[in-house]
């Protein structure tokens, strides 16, 4: 009988998605003693074409990290839930749009802006040359994917069977993931693969979180020096945790927890949550100078809620494209969906 | 199962029919997947509307019912128990506002005909997340909590325990539960206390308006009756220190200060009071008078049981003294007494925490503090009572008898932003005193406006203006000054400025909250007004009771009033609690509360200090947070700060309320 056939594709993402398969270690030899790795542009040398040769769903399970901010990006997804039975969407980037969807807001133009205009330190581009689709040159035409103005995640453009979440996802869900995919104990379509309980449930440091919450003082981590074995929220440090699935860690601590750090919150929300920043914001804004509430002015409240630095950023910093802002208003609303030219 | 929806329109009359086009609205929705019935209605509340939803739900075999008509504040009830009628769970019934939200504000009949039409079909699409909700019961809990031993909160208890009970004992310490069924059908009254005597601010006026009466001797047979009574427990000298729970089962904690003296050995002597070697102001006499740190407010004050004043008593400042203790032939005294915190279940919560006079060196052009004889109403009052400091007698500070009197009404007024409404007529009532007792003595009364509503109040000015006392309308910027021999109270007319010589000044500051109102606004998270007074549910139609059920708010802790309105607050309040917390019978629980899925909470803690009923609490094994159905009231404040969803307000679930804005949103 014929192995398994097996992709993998990154989109608009870091190569984190990529490291984490290869951080599967020995496994992956098992993996692919079991399986047939078909495509793996970022490990191995496929071609595009390779792909379109196939037929309809011969493969049976296609790994797609990474948001869709491109052309290429959305074709190769397309082109992927074609050939592939299964499509699982791998990554924060492609289960919620990730860091990248952050671009949301913004748009190309103002991107390009701060990548390659005056405002950019790092580019020198006097004659202030943007990247286009197609650049006529001696040679002929060169031609570049069209950038999007918003960035999507992967179900926002095809069809995604599983998600495994994660920035980036932990070794051993993805190993379950594969084995679960392999000896055909399917979950349900469009199962997120980890825990349904947030990140608290886990956490060694819920114990010392008191009963009754109260935010004296919102600090940014860099500002603490944080005790290892105090609840961040508790300590004023903005912690996710609350609002984000657990299971980032195997050993169930979670993982930024255990080197120190507030969750970032990059497994997404719990599946009774739509949006996890407004989630975020509401149960933050509960316990916000709970204590001595009664004795704060308009402004007090306002200075409180001011030392939160970057709002948008920091409750949905994986989850713009697929929350209920999903980008910030166009000026042009035809123009807001892709780049025609 | 696919669910059988019922749409009914309501077009009140013309209300609504006229201003929307109720038929395409039922000619749209009949065709909706799950519709089976749309019907319109010329009246659904009326008693035939009613009678046609109850067949149309019967014969239809109706699932799911979806009213379009008025506000849910009208009629939502009646509708629900019409469904109940049908044999439906009343909560697979939803009501949708179209005529104060649409008819009644949307002029375009086009325009309004869609608005109401969205409407209707955000409700539909809300159906199909509506959960049958069953109602639960607990034993009623009969016994009420009444804060303030004044004339209201007296009144209040009297009423409550007045009639058809046959009493019977229980004593102080020992629980009271071990009775059998009997016991449970008696209402006990827990009448808490703040100061060491019952009887409030009234009793400590020797002859009140409007019937000129002593008071102490109008009230003595209401304190007596109050004190003996059997189903009434007493705590002088107690304040309340947390309440939980809602409407038909509050847990109370109250602190019993103590006193260090029995009050079972205690005859009421007094002969502890003589050698006590210290002597402080007495700030029940306006600090008039002095009283030991063994003491009675005043003289005759109920119960008759003194109290040592921990700040002040030697003895229990580490010193020695036990004067008292060696005058005591009853051995009454109790120097190892300590607080107790005391837990006592009730059903219903009357506040009559009263009120104070404002201290008048808040307003200094006065001369309150600064000059002798300028003296606050109060004071004046305990002058003029005979269990006073003078014993009854109108003395200037030097002992001598005053021969003229400046009465400034409206003291504080304009700085307050609200009249007392009482000062008027204590100030006459007190001016009547006066000419009663030193006939020749001149009295001058400035007012800035004078405020004489009721049956009585007229005749009693008149009857003051006929004695000779002198109205001097001003403009409120009255000072006063000081020339060595005489105060000289100096004011505006319309023309001029002018000035009249007196030996004493009396004032009439605004009467304002008693301190303990913020503490018992916080404990029952129950709303203040802008003067600090106890917000009522509706001024006009509800005017004691708190927002809060079961919680009523009487007597002057919740405006200033005089004696016969603080009474018949009162005596009002009881009224409702008897007519609601029937013995022996069953209450229904709130049925839309919020509940926690264990399987999805995290224990994150974010839901417990924020509710307002104390409802939540951490289940230590699980690591999750549970509510306590019974004293959860749906606020739903809970809901929206769980950052899981485990949290969920029945009735209100997310997915309920999205599927409306979904719709409405298309």
């Amino acid at each position: 009988m014929p192995k398994p056939k097996v992709a993998f594709y990154w989109c608009a993402s870091c190569g984190g998605c990529e490291e984490a398969i290869v951080d599967l270690n020995e496994d992956i030899l098992k993996v692919v003693e079991l399986v047939d790795i078909v495509f793996w542009p970022c490990a191995m040398d496929f071609k595009y074409d390779d792909v379109r040769k196939m037929k309809d769903n011969e493969i049976t399970v296609a790994f797609i990290n990474g948001a869709i901010r491109t052309d290429e990006q959305e074709e190769m997804a397309n082109l992927l839930r074609k050939k592939a039975q299964i499509v699982v969407a791998f990554g924060s980037c492609s289960h919620l749009g990730g860091i990248p969807g952050l671009a949301n807001f913004w748009d190309r133009e103002t991107i390009f802006e701060s990548s390659y205009g005056k405002g950019c330190p790092s580019v020198d581009n006097p004659d202030g040359i943007v990247p286009q689709t197609v650049s006529k040159v001696p040679e002929g035409e060169l031609t570049l994917p069209a950038f999007h103005n918003t960035v999507k995640s992967l179900d926002q453009v095809i069809d995604v069977d599983y998600y495994i979440p994660g920035c980036a996802p932990p070794p051993y869900l993805t190993m379950k993931a594969i084995v679960a995919i392999l000896s055909g104990e399917l979950p349900e379509k469009g199962a997120i693969l980890a825990p349904e309980k947030t990140l608290c449930d886990e956490c060694s440091l819920n114990d010392s979180k008191p009963e009754k919450i109260s935010i004296k003082e919102i600090k940014r981590i860099s500002e603490v020096i944080s005790d290892p074995e105090k609840c961040f929220l508790a300590e004023g440090v903005i912690c996710m945790g609350p609002v984000t699935r657990s299971g980032c860690s195997e050993e169930g601590d979670g993982k930024c927890i255990s080197a120190n750090m507030p969750c970032r919150g990059c497994f997404g929300p719990p599946p009774e949550v739509k949006d996890v920043g407004g989630k975020m914001i509401s149960a933050l804004a509960s316990i916000v100078g709970l204590e001595g509430e009664e004795n704060m002015s308009e402004e007090d409240v306002e200075k409180l809620i001011n030392q939160i630095v970057d709002p948008a950023g920091y409750f949905y910093r994986f989850s713009l494209p697929t929350s209920l802002l999903r980008r910030k208003r166009m000026s042009n609303p035809a123009k807001e969906d892709r780049y025609n030219g | 199962m696919q669910e059988r929806i019922g749409v009914f329109v309501c077009k009140c009359g013309p209300n609504i029919g006229d201003k929307i086009d109720v038929d395409t609205i039922v000619n749209e929705v009949k065709n909706i997947d799950g519709v089976v019935t749309a019907k319109s209605h010329n009246l659904l509340c009326s008693n035939d509307g009613l009678e046609f939803l109850k067949e149309e739900i019967i014969k239809g075999n109706l699932s799911r019912v979806v009213v379009a008509a008025c506000t849910p504040k009208m009629y939502e009830q009646k509708f629900m128990n019409t469904c109940e009628e049908a044999g439906l769970n009343p909560f697979l019934f939803h009501m949708t506002n179209i005529r104060e939200q649409v008819a009644w504000v949307t002029p375009d009949k086009i325009l309004a005909t869609e608005k109401a039409r969205k409407l209707c079909l955000a409700a539909i699409n809300r159906m199909s997340f509506q959960e049958p909700i069953e109602k639960k019961e607990i034993d009623v809990q009969p016994d009420v909590l009444v804060v303030g031993g004044g004339v209201a909160g007296l009144e209040a208890t009297l009423t409550l325990t007045a009639k058809g009970r046959k009493i019977i004992l229980v004593e102080k310490d020992d629980s009271g539960k071990t009775e059998t069924t009997e016991s449970a059908q008696f209402r006990r009254v827990y009448l808490v206390e703040k100061s060491p005597c019952i009887g409030g601010v009234s009793a400590r006026f020797e002859e009140v308006y409007q019937t000129m009466e002593c008071a102490p001797c109008m009230l003595s047979p209401e304190l007596q009756e109050v004190l003996q009574k059997e189903n009434v427990e007493t705590l002088t000298y107690s304040e309340v220190e947390e309440i939980v729970g809602s409407f038909g089962n509050f847990t109370v904690k109250i602190r019993r200060k103590a006193r260090y003296v029995s009050e079972e050995a205690c005859i009421g002597c007094n002969a502890c009071f003589e050698p006590c070697p210290i002597e402080i102001p007495n700030q029940y006499d306006g600090g008039l008078s002095k009283r030991k740190a063994i003491y009675l407010p005043y003289a005759g004050a109920l119960p008759n049981v003194p109290v040592i004043d921990r700040l002040n008593c030697l003895h229990l400042n580490g010193k020695e003294c036990n004067a008292c203790e060696q005058a005591c032939a009853f051995g009454a005294i109790n120097f190892e007494d300590e607080d107790r915190l005391i837990e006592k279940n009730v059903g219903a919560i009357i506040l009559a925490v009263g009120s104070k006079l404002s201290d008048p060196t808040q307003f200094p052009q006065f001369g309150y503090g600064k000059y002798d004889n300028v003296l606050s109403a109060i004071q004046l009052e305990r002058l003029n009572a005979s269990n006073g400091p003078t014993g009854g007698k109108i003395l200037l500070r030097n002992g001598q008898e005053p021969k003229s009197i400046a009465f400034i009404y409206c003291v504080g007024r304009k700085e307050k932003g609200y009249c007392s409404g009482i000062c008027c007529m204590y100030m006459s009532a007190l001016a009547h005193h006066v000419k009663e007792k030193l006939p020749d003595v001149k009295i001058y009364s400035f007012y800035t406006d004078l405020c004489l509503p009721k049956k009585e109040h007229q005749k009693i000015f008149e009857k003051v203006l006929a004695k000779g006392v002198e109205f001097i309308r001003s403009d409120g910027s009255e000072y006063v000054d000081y020339d060595g021999k005489k105060l000289i109270v100096k004011y505006k007319t319309e023309s001029s400025v002018k000035s009249v010589l007196a030996d004493m000044v009396i004032l009439a500051p605004p009467v304002e909250p008693a301190k303990d109102i913020e503490k018992l606004a916080k404990l029952l998270d129950i709303p203040l007004d802008e003067h600090g007074f106890f917000s009522e549910e509706h001024i006009l139609m509800k005017p004691f009771g708190a927002p809060l059920e079961g919680v009523f708010v009487v007597g002057t802790c919740q405006g200033p009033k005089d004696i016969g309105d603080s009474v018949a607050q009162g005596s009002a309040s009881a009224g409702k609690i008897l007519s609601r917390l029937m013995l022996g019978e069953k209450l229904e629980l709130e049925p839309i509360v919020a509940e926690i899925d264990e399987e999805i909470c995290c224990g994150c803690n974010t839901c417990i200090g924020l509710c307002p009923f104390s409802a939540i609490h951490r289940d230590v094994e699980k690591k999750v947070s549970v509510i306590d159905d019974t004293l959860c009231r749906g606020c739903g404040t809970c809901v929206a700060a769980c950052p899981t969803g485990a949290t969920k307000a029945k009735n209100f679930t997310m997915e309920q309320i999205s599927a409306e804005i979904m719709e409405v949103a298309k």
